[in-house]
């Protein structure tokens, strides 16, 4: 019983950020129907320059996450401008490819830039495990799930009731009436490819402080494609609830898996169930089922 | 772009030859006479890297005709080619059946697989699709890895020689041989394939598959047809490697290969016999520049941090992949036409 709490709980703080990362995917594809494949070492190099900022330049953490914030922001702004500006209008095929293509830049920036690959971040929570019932649980968790919680709703809020929120909404809806409104699309799609950045970020701080930053951080950004598939690719709400839902199949169906299948069944939950929602409800949850015309 | 102007065509034999003028005749035979010459007078390392060149050739091959001609994006190559890399070590090792049998089982699996994963570009496409190769990727790793009865798990397992009727194929120059021969049928293959019924209806697929569709083109058919052959050409590939490294583990096949296929045929250029051949070529000779030239630098310019020689390549080879796609998405291959365009008009170019 304690087993299974403990599992749960840690399962759906996961998710939690699991969703987070995938908001980040989902603002950009709402925006500007770039389906962002590089999330994965977006979310590793934050990691790193996190680690960069409080480990090798000893900042405290009041200074060092602000800078990663803004190295966010840049790094998003860069990718927007100088990847996905220039492909605007073409194929999604040349979209996603050119997010690989990034992905691949990434990938070697990090091992150009920390080449051991391995590492810990400095503990950004209290250590202390809190106690649920019969169940221990490591404090950091439900830490994370708090910061992701209140992220969420800052950006529902933020979509709802801000006028660049609303003006973002507008061009997921239609491009052209929005440019005609005078609203400057390219302005929207360079601002959510930041706020996906520092989505992702945050994302990628709160998964390494309790993790380490390892190359899994990759497939943590993979693994939220399945929080995306699952949830509906238009739909943020289906982030918050899919992302639970995964971790949940991650780390609670994963354990009791375990015995009938091979060990580590816990790596590939979310891969299956991207195989299988892709076979059963391709549009996910709370995704808009397309209707084809010609 | 195909044929010059005013080229004409008397009989059918005329126009659907691919070799057609005596001077096209005679640099064919030179390159196969090139082909041919080659290990008699390169090093072990050099034939090395034409054997690693004709192996990719052959999985970009099958890329292109999922990819370039049909339209489905597939992110997970280096997973079928697994596949078929552990199937014929399988087949020749532990069964110790012919090389050929374990071949063409390499492409038979790998292209059932490749079925499996293929059947939600039924339904979706795009990222859709993407994603779910990604996931085909890690999933076919993962088995791989934990089928310890099977494939020796994570220590990998060892390959025996090809060998075929009683010829074994021990060293680099006799498997270059094996390779190559293989390569070019491929190549040969491919380039048929895009002219016939079979190819025009991928094309059409490609350019929009409803309206394929109503034209009356199968998409189950042809969809599944597009990813069963670009995952047999995967599967041979595979198992040539086995077969070449003489060892196998799941380490040789990583997502990140997978992506890099999609930067060799983009950087050809996409749906184009031609393309696959020279992305291919530009990407492998890369890679050999880079390792080649990093520890020089490195020990020319000390301030480089560390992680300069691995680091280097993946950065060039995203960069490539992302300055292709802005500025010649049609790849090399569309600059070679340009060329010989050209060339033949030269100095009238109007």
């Amino acid at each position: 019983m304690a087993e299974l709490i403990q599992l749960t709980v840690t399962g759906i703080t996961v998710g939690m950020v699991y969703g987070l990362i995938a908001l980040g995917f989902v603002l950009v594809w709402k925006s500007s129907g770039v389906a962002n494949l590089a999330l994965g070492e977006i979310v590793l190099i934050c990691s790193w320059f996190t680690y960069a900022m409080l480990v090798q330049a000893h900042m405290p953490v009041w200074i060092g996450i602000p800078l990663v914030i803004a190295f966010a922001l840049g790094l998003g702004w860069i990718a927007e401008r100088l990847v996905l500006r220039p492909l605007i209008a073409q194929p999604i095929l040349a979209l996603i490819t050119a997010t690989l293509g990034f992905a691949f830049f990434l990938r070697g920036l990090v091992v150009f830039m920390w080449p051991w690959s391995v590492d810990a971040l400095p503990r950004l929570f209290p250590i202390e495990p809190v106690h649920i019932g019969p169940a221990v649980v490591s404090q950091e968790y439900l830490w994370a799930a708090g910061i992701s919680l209140i992220l969420f709703g800052c950006l529902q809020g933020f979509f709802r009731y801000h006028r660049m929120g609303i003006a973002m909404r507008a061009t997921a809806d239609d491009q052209m009436a929005v440019q005609a409104c005078g609203i400057p699309v390219t302005t929207i799609f360079s601002r959510s490819w930041m706020f996906a950045c520092v989505v992702s970020a945050v994302g990628g701080i709160l998964m390494s402080s309790i993790g380490g930053i390892t190359n899994g951080l990759i497939e943590t950004g993979l693994k939220s494609f399945s929080v995306v598939i699952l949830g509906g690719l238009e739909s943020f709400v289906g982030c918050i609830v899919a992302g639970p839902v995964i971790g949940l199949a991650e780390n609670v169906g994963g354990f009791y898996l375990a015995p009938y299948v091979w060990a580590g069944v816990k790596d590939i939950v979310p891969f299956v169930i991207i195989i299988i929602v892709l076979f059963v409800r391709p549009y996910g949850i709370f995704g808009e089922e397309r209707i084809e015309r010609i | 772009m195909t044929l010059p102007c005013g080229t004409p065509n008397y009989t059918y034999e005329q126009d659907m030859a691919i070799v057609r003028t005596r001077l096209q005749w005679v640099l064919v035979v030179l390159l196969f006479v090139a082909l041919a010459a080659i290990p008699l007078f390169s090093s072990r390392y050099v034939l090395s890297i034409v054997n690693i060149i004709g192996i990719t050739l052959i999985a970009a091959t099958g890329l292109n005709i999922l990819t370039g001609y049909c339209g489905q994006l597939s992110i997970g190559h280096a997973g079928f080619i697994a596949v078929g890399a552990y199937t014929s070590a399988i087949l020749t090792g532990r069964l110790e059946l012919p090389f050929l049998v374990g071949l063409l089982g390499a492409g038979a699996v790998a292209g059932a697989i490749g079925l499996v994963f293929g059947i939600p570009s039924l339904r979706v496409r795009g990222f859709y699709l993407a994603i779910s190769t990604i996931a085909a990727q890690f999933i076919i790793i993962w088995v791989i890895n934990h089928w310890t009865d099977l494939t020796g798990g994570f220590l990998g397992m060892r390959v025996p020689y090809a060998s075929i009727f009683g010829f074994v194929f021990d060293t680099e120059g006799k498997m270059y041989y094996l390779i190559t021969g293989i390569t070019v049928l491929c190549v040969f293959f491919a380039k048929n394939i895009a002219r016939t019924r079979l190819g025009r209806a991928f094309i059409a697929i490609r350019d929009n598959d409803l309206a394929a569709q109503v034209m009356g083109i199968n998409l189950f058919y042809y969809k599944l047809l597009a990813f069963f052959i670009g995952c047999f050409l995967a599967g041979i590939a595979g198992s040539l490697t086995a077969h070449l490294n003489g060892f196998i583990n799941t380490e040789n096949f990583p997502l990140s290969d997978s992506i890099l296929y999609i930067g060799m045929i983009i950087i050809g250029g996409l749906g184009t016999a031609l393309g696959p051949i020279l992305g291919v070529i530009f990407i492998r000779l890369l890679e050999v520049l880079v390792t080649n030239l990093t520890p020089a630098l490195q020990s020319a310019f000390p301030f480089l941090p560390s992680g300069f020689t691995t680091g280097i390549a993946p950065m060039l080879f995203g960069l490539a992949i992302i300055l292709f796609l802005i500025f010649e998405p049609r790849g090399l291959a569309h600059r070679w036409a340009l060329f010989k365009a050209a060339y033949r008009l030269w100095p009238f170019s109007y």
